[in-house]
C-alpha cells in the first residue's frame, strides 16, 4: 500500500502488470528449478508488457529474480529449457529486465536529494534501529542493492527524512522467516531475541526493508516478545511507511493501522512544520 | 665443407622408448656432410660429454648436433663442451626429440620418422652456422640496493664487506624497515632492535655503503653491468650536516601530539617534525610536509617553532628535491611488504571499534618505544585487558581477498601470546582462534609446545564476527575440536591480517621492469633453483618483496642475493651473448621503424651513415625488430632467414 | 579399497555426491571440494544456536559422500537460508547452496516432505500464488481485506492451468 502511494509523489510511473505469479523462493528447498522457472516467468511477463524495469519490494522475490538472473545469464542450457517451457505460456525470458528493490529505488534511482526536497513532515530526530533482512543484502555474488557488511543506504535515506539512526550489535542477524513453512515457532524466538535488543538500547522504532521481516517483526511481534520473555513493545515500519509519513501522506493510506505493533505513535515523531 | 657430428641421446628411456635411436644414428652418418654420429644414454653426463670430445678431436669435427631434450635443458653445456673440444660454441645445433618429438608420440614407428626429419633440417642448418664470438661489455663495479629493512640492509653489508661500493637507498627517512617495528622476534624472543641495531649501525658507518634515506627511485635504464638508476632525494627540510639529532624541535612543534604516527601504525601522534623512532639511522629529523603548517600554508603562527627551537640552525625550508643518477652494475630489491586492511575483513569489526586491532599495532604497544611504553592496554580505555582474543588468518587462505598463506601469522601470535602471560601475568584470558597452525621452522615446534603450556585457550575455527556490545567484544566461535560453539566475550581482539606487496609495487615493477606473480609479489626466476634471480639479468629480490617469509629466511635470501650479484660485480667483463640482433648494412634504408620496435632501447639510427644499429650489450634477441623491418636489414645471428629456410626445405 | 563409517556403516556414495556436486557447478561457481573445514560458517550460522546446524559438517559429510544420513534427516531443513555462510565463506564455498541442493534431492528421491511445502506447491500449481490473499484486521479491530482497503484484485496469472502444466514438466526434469 505504503508504495503504491509513494511512488507517484516521489514521480515514479508505476505500472502494475497482470499475470505475475508467485517468485518460487519459498518452495526453492522443494524443488529449485520451480523456482527458476516461476521467477523467469515473472521477468518474461514484464518482458511482454514492454517495461525494463521492475520494482520488487520484497526481498525474497528480489533474491530469486535476482538469482535466476544470474543463473540464466551463465548457463546457455538451462536459459533454452526454461525458455522452451516458458514457450508453451507464450512467454520469452531474455534477461533484459533491470531490478530494483525498494532500498535502490529509493536511494539510487530517484535519489536521497530528490527524497529530501519532498519532505513535508521531517522527522524530530528520533533514533531508529535498521532492520535490511538477509535477502536483502546477502549474498553479494548475485548483486544485493546495499552492502552486505555495512549497508547504509537506509540509514541515508532516514538521515534525509529527519530521522537519526545508531549501528548496533545485532544489525545483520535475520528474523528466521524462511523457516516458517516447517518449523513455525523456532523464528519467533529469532524475531524475538532481535526486538528484545533493540528495545533494550532504547531505539524509538525498528525500520525493515522487507515484507517478510516486517511481517515476523510486527504482525508476530506478541508471540515472537512471549518467546523471549519480553513485554517491550517495538513500533515497527516499512522504510516506505515512514518515508511515507515524512511526505506528507495520510498514515491510514500507508496502512499504519494495519500494523500489529504500536507503529502509529511515529507518525506523530514529525516536526510540525 | 663442414665437418659434422651428431650425437643422440636417449635420456634414459624418455627418447629411446619412442625413437629408435639406432636407426636413428645409422641415417644420421649418411647424411650429407656427417663424419660420425653416436648415440649414449646420458648425453649430458660427465661420459656424454667425454664421448663429444673424443669424437671432435678424433674426427676433426667443426660443427656438433646434439638430437636430445629441449635447449632450455642442456644448450649452455653442450656449448661448453664444444668450446672445451675446440669447436666454435655457437656452431652447436640442439634437435629437441624428446618435448617435440617422443614425448608427443605414442608409436616408435612415428616418432622416429619425426626425429629424423627434424635431424636431417638441423644438419642442413648447420651447414650455415656462422662461428659468432661473444661480444664484451664493461661492468660497474658498483651495486644499488632499494629498500633497508633487514633484507636490504643484509645484502647491503654483504656486498660492502666483499669490497664493493653500495647504494643503500630507502624511502623513508630511517634504514630498519619492518623488523625495527617488532619488539621480539620469534622462535627466540630476541629483543629486535638489539639484534637490527648493530647492523644498522654498520651499514651507517660502512665506507663502502652510500646511505641515501628519503631517496625514492624514479627511472632505471641499461643492462646488467651497467644500469643507469635516477633517484628522487625528497627534501628534509633540515640540514643532515648541522642536525645532532637532539630533538628540541620535535618537542616544540605546534603540531606536536596531533600527527597520527605511521612508525607506531597510527596508533600513536607525532609532531610535523620529527625522528621516527630512537635508534634511528640516520639520527637526524625530517619535516613532513603533509602535517607543517609552515609548509601548507606558508606561515606557522610569528614563525616555525622548531626554528626556534633548533641550536645548530638545521632547519631549512629552501631545500627542493634533488634527482641524482647512480651508475650500477646490478640491483638487488628488497622493498618488503604490507598487512591486508583489516577493513576487507569488515566483520571483524576493525572499523567500528579502536579495541579491534592487528598484530603489527600489538608490536608498537608492547614495544617500549611504541605509544604505550612498552603497556599492553585497551586502546578505548587506557587499561591492561582482562581478557585478549586472536583471530588468526584474518584475509589469509581466502579466495576472495589473499589466496595465499602468511607464512608468520601462526608464529607471530603465538610470539605475542607468550609476552601477554609474560608482562600482564597468569590472570590474562587469552584465547587464540586458528584455521591451522604453522610452525614449520627451526625451534618453531618446540616453542609451539611450550605456548601450549601457558594456558592458552586454543579454538580451531574461524569466528564468523566481531561484535562489539556495550559488555566488550563479543565473538561466537565455532570449536571443530570439541565440536561445540562458545562464545567468547573479550577486551580486545587481535587480528592476524595476511601479508600484501607493498603499496605501489604494481607501479614500481614497471619501473623495474619486473614481473609479478598472481598473488602481486616480484616473481622469481624459479621458484626452487633460483629465487632470488628474477627475469631480468642483473636485478635480484630478496626478503618479503618476493613473497611472505620470516627474518632467518629473509637474511637468507639477502645473502643469496648479494652473492649472485656479487658474482657479476666481480667480473672485469661480461660476454654477451652473441645470438642477437644485427643489420645487413645494403639493405637497411634508414626508415627507423627498428629502433621504435626496440623495447630494451638497444636500436640506434646512425645519423651519418643513417644505416641503424644495435648495441650488443642491451639487445635481449627478442625478435622484434626483425619481425617489424621492412627491408628484411634486420638479422637474428644464427637463426637468419637462409638458415631457417633451409631446414624447411630439406624437412619437407 | 573401501571406506566404511563404522557409526553408520555407511559407505561414500560416489554417485550421488558426484551428481549434486555437478547441478550445484551448473547454478553457481563455488565448488564444495575446497572446503578446509575452518567452521567460519558455523560460527556464524543463524540456524546453529537454536537448531543446531552445523554448514560445515554438511560440507564434510558431502564430500565424505555420506549423503543418506543427510536426506534422511531434519537437520538440512533447519536452514534459515540467511546466506551468511555464503557471503563469508573463505575458500568460496556455500554451504546454504549444498543444503538446498541436498533437500532437492531428498524430495526428489522420495522422502515425507516436512511442514507445508507440499501445500505451498500445491497452491502455485492451482493458483499460480503462494496462497489466496488474506483478510487482516486493523488496530481498530475491523476487518481489512484487499478491496476495502482500495487495493485491486492481486496481479495473477492469466492461465493457470497452462502454468500449471509448464511447471508439471520442468519440475520432473534434473538440473
Amino acid at each position: 500500500m505504503a508504495a503504491r502511494e509513494i511512488l507517484p509523489v516521489l514521480g515514479v510511473d508505476a505500472v502494475y502488470p497482470e499475470d505475475f505469479s508467485c517468485c518460487g523462493e519459498h518452495v526453492k528447498s522443494v524443488n529449485q528449478l520451480i523456482t527458476l522457472y516461476l521467477s523467469a516467468r515473472n521477468m518474461a511477463v514484464c518482458e511482454k508488457n514492454g517495461l525494463e524495469n521492475i520494482y520488487v519490494p520484497c526481498s525474497d522475490c528480489h533474491l530469486a529474480l535476482s538469482e535466476t538472473k544470474r543463473v540464466l545469464n551463465g548457463s546457455a542450457e538451462l536459459k533454452e529449457r526454461i525458455n522452451t517451457a516458458l514457450a508453451s505460456e507464450n512467454l520469452k525470458y531474455t534477461g533484459a529486465v533491470t531490478l530494483y528493490h525498494t532500498l535502490d529505488l529509493l536511494h539510487d534511482y530517484i535519489g536521497v536529494e530528490k527524497i529530501k526536497s519532498l519532505v513535508k513532515k521531517p522527522f524530530n530526530g528520533i533514533t531508529v534501529a535498521t532492520h535490511y533482512g538477509c535477502k536483502t543484502i546477502r549474498p553479494t555474488e548475485v548483486g544485493r542493492p546495499d552492502n552486505a557488511e555495512n549497508p547504509q543506504k537506509m540509514e541515508k535515506i532516514l538521515t534525509a527524512i529527519g530521522v537519526n539512526t545508531q549501528p548496533y550489535p545485532e544489525k545483520l542477524d535475520c528474523c528466521g522467516a524462511s523457516l516458517l513453512a516447517n518449523l513455525p515457532e523456532t523464528p519467533l524466538t529469532k524475531t524475538g531475541q532481535k526486538l528484545k535488543a533493540i528495545a533494550e538500547q532504547g531505539f524509538a522504532a525498528m525500520v525493515d526493508a522487507c515484507p517478510w521481516c516486517h511481517k515476523m517483526y510486527d504482525s508476530k511481534q506478541a508471540k515472537a516478545l512471549e518467546t523471549v520473555a519480553s513485554k517491550s513493545a517495538v513500533p515497527v515500519v516499512n522504510l516506505l511507511q515512514i518515508v511515507g509519513i515524512a511526505l506528507g501522506i495520510d498514515k491510514e493510506k500507508l496502512g499504519l493501522n494495519l500494523n500489529s505493533s504500536p507503529a502509529e505513535k511515529i507518525a506523530a515523531e514529525v516536526t510540525a512544520s | 665443407m663442414n665437418r659434422i657430428g651428431v650425437f643422440i641421446c636417449h635420456c634414459g628411456i624418455n627418447i629411446s622408448n619412442t625413437v629408435d635411436v639406432d636407426k636413428l644414428t645409422e641415417f644420421a652418418a649418411g647424411l650429407n656432410g656427417v663424419i660420425v654420429a653416436k648415440n649414449y644414454k646420458y648425453m649430458c653426463s660427465d661420459v656424454g660429454a667425454q664421448l663429444i670430445k673424443e669424437a671432435t678431436r678424433e674426427h676433426t669435427l667443426d660443427a656438433l648436433i646434439i638430437a636430445s631434450c629441449s635447449p632450455r635443458m642442456h644448450e649452455h653445456t653442450f656449448r661448453g663442451v664444444a668450446e672445451e673440444s675446440g669447436v666454435n660454441p655457437f656452431k652447436v645445433e640442439i634437435v629437441n626429440i624428446r618435448e617435440q618429438c617422443s614425448w608427443v608420440h605414442k608409436e616408435k614407428v612415428q616418432g622416429t620418422e619425426k626425429a629424423a626429419s627434424l635431424l636431417k633440417g638441423a644438419v642442413a642448418k648447420a651447414h650455415l652456422l656462422e662461428p659468432l664470438q661473444k661480444s664484451k661489455s664493461a661492468v660497474v663495479h658498483e651495486a644499488l640496493v632499494i629498500g633497508a629493512g633487514i633484507a636490504g640492509i643484509q645484502a647491503a653489508l654483504d656486498l660492502a664487506n666483499d669490497g664493493f661500493k653500495v647504494f643503500l637507498v630507502e624511502k623513508e627517512a630511517s634504514i630498519g624497515g619492518r623488523m625495527s617495528q617488532l619488539d621480539k622476534t620469534f622462535p627466540t624472543l630476541d629483543c629486535s632492535s638489539c639484534i637490527l641495531t648493530p647492523k644498522m649501525m654498520e651499514v651507517g658507518n660502512h665506507p663502502n655503503i652510500e646511505l641515501l634515506t628519503y631517496t625514492e627511485v624514479v627511472s632505471v635504464e641499461g643492462r646488467v653491468g651497467n644500469f643507469k638508476v635516477a633517484v628522487k632525494k625528497k627534501p628534509r627540510y633540515v640540514d643532515m650536516t648541522k642536525c645532532t639529532g637532539c630533538t628540541s624541535c620535535v618537542a616544540a612543534c605546534r603540531m606536536k601530539g596531533k600527527v597520527p604516527d605511521e612508525f607506531n601504525m597510527k596508533r600513536g601522534k607525532r609532531s610535523a617534525i620529527y625522528i621516527p623512532f630512537p635508534q634511528a639511522i640516520p639520527l637526524k629529523c625530517t619535516i613532513d610536509p603533509k602535517s607543517c603548517i609552515f609548509l601548507k600554508t606558508g606561515k606557522c603562527g610569528k614563525g616555525p617553532l622548531c626554528v626556534e627551537a633548533c641550536e645548530p640552525k638545521a632547519i631549512d625550508f629552501t631545500q627542493k628535491e634533488e634527482i641524482v643518477t647512480l651508475s650500477v652494475g646490478t640491483i638487488i630489491v628488497a622493498t618488503g611488504f604490507d598487512l591486508l586492511d583489516p577493513e576487507a575483513l569488515y566483520e571483524y569489526g576493525y572499523a567500528k571499534t579502536p579495541n579491534v586491532i592487528t598484530t603489527l599495532e600489538f608490536e608498537r604497544f608492547v614495544s617500549p618505544s611504541g605509544p604505550s611504553e612498552g603497556h599492553i592496554i585497551v586502546p578505548s580505555t587506557g587499561e591492561p585487558p582482562k581478557s585478549v582474543t586472536y583471530i588468526l588468518c584474518v584475509g589469509s587462505r581466502d579466495e576472495t581477498q589473499c589466496k595465499w598463506c602468511c607464512r608468520i601469522g601462526c608464529m607471530s601470535a603465538l610470539k605475542q601470546v607468550y609476552l601477554i602471560r609474560e608482562k600482564l601475568g597468569p590472570e590474562v584470558e587469552i584465547n587464540l582462534c586458528y584455521t591451522d597452525i604453522r610452525s614449520f621452522g627451526k625451534g618453531y615446534e618446540e616453542f609451539y609446545r611450550t605456548i601450549r603450556s601457558k594456558g592458552v585457550n586454543f579454538f580451531r575455527g574461524r569466528p564468523s564476527e566481531v561484535r562489539s556490545t556495550k559488555e566488550g567484544l563479543v565473538i561466537d566461535i565455532f570449536d571443530t575440536t570439541t565440536n561445540k560453539l562458545f562464545e567468547i566475550k573479550s577486551d580486545m581482539v587481535v587480528l592476524v591480517p595476511a601479508l600484501v606487496p607493498r603499496a605501489g609495487s604494481e607501479e614500481f615493477s614497471r619501473t623495474m621492469n619486473l614481473s609479478r606473480s598472481s598473488d602481486g609479489f616480484f616473481l622469481e626466476a624459479h621458484p626452487k633453483l633460483r629465487p632470488s634471480d628474477t627475469f631480468v639479468n642483473g636485478i635480484f629480490i630478496a626478503g618479503c618483496c618476493q613473497g611472505p617469509k620470516d627474518i632467518a629466511d629473509t637474511v637468507a635470501q639477502a645473502s643469496a642475493a648479494a652473492s649472485k650479484a656479487a658474482a657479476i660485480l666481480s667480473a672485469k667483463e661480461l660476454e654477451n651473448d652473441p645470438m642477437i640482433a644485427a643489420v645487413e648494412p645494403e639493405l637497411c634504408a634508414g626508415c627507423g621503424v627498428c629502433v621504435a620496435v626496440c623495447t630494451y632501447k638497444a636500436r640506434n639510427m646512425n645519423t651519418i651513415t643513417n644505416i641503424a644499429e644495435v648495441d650488443e650489450a642491451l639487445c635481449a634477441g627478442c625478435g622484434a625488430c626483425i619481425a617489424a623491418c621492412p627491408s628484411n636489414a634486420s638479422i637474428h645471428k644464427n637463426l637468419t632467414k637462409q638458415q631457417l629456410i633451409s631446414m624447411i626445405d630439406e624437412i619437407l | 579399497m573401501s571406506i566404511n563409517d563404522q557409526t553408520s556403516m555407511a559407505e561414500p556414495q560416489k554417485e550421488i555426491r558426484q551428481e549434486i556436486n555437478d547441478r550445484l557447478k551448473k547454478l553457481q561457481d563455488e565448488v564444495s571440494e575446497f572446503c578446509f573445514q575452518c567452521a567460519k560458517c558455523t560460527s556464524g550460522c543463524e540456524a546453529h544456536k537454536l537448531l543446531e546446524l552445523e554448514p560445515h559438517k554438511i560440507m564434510a559429510l558431502l564430500k565424505r559422500g555420506l549423503i543418506d544420513e543427510m536426506k534422511n534427516s531434519e537437520i538440512i531443513w533447519t536452514c534459515m537460508s540467511c546466506q551468511k555462510c555464503k557471503e563469508r565463506c573463505p575458500q568460496k564455498v556455500a554451504p546454504v547452496d549444498v543444503l538446498m541442493a541436498l533437500k532437492n534431492y531428498a524430495v526428489a528421491s522420495g522422502i515425507e516432505v516436512p511442514g507445508k511445502y507440499t501445500d505451498m506447491l500445491q497452491s502455485i500449481l492451482s493458483l499460480g500464488l503462494l496462497q489466496e490473499p488474506q483478510e487482516t484486521m486493523a488496530n481498530d479491530g475491523s476487518t481489512k481485506n484487499r478491496e476495502s482497503l482500495g487495493l485491486g484484485p492481486v496481479s495473477r496469472p492469466a492461465d493457470v492451468n497452462n502454468l500449471m502444466m509448464a511447471l508439471s514438466s520442468i519440475a520432473i526434469e534434473k538440473v
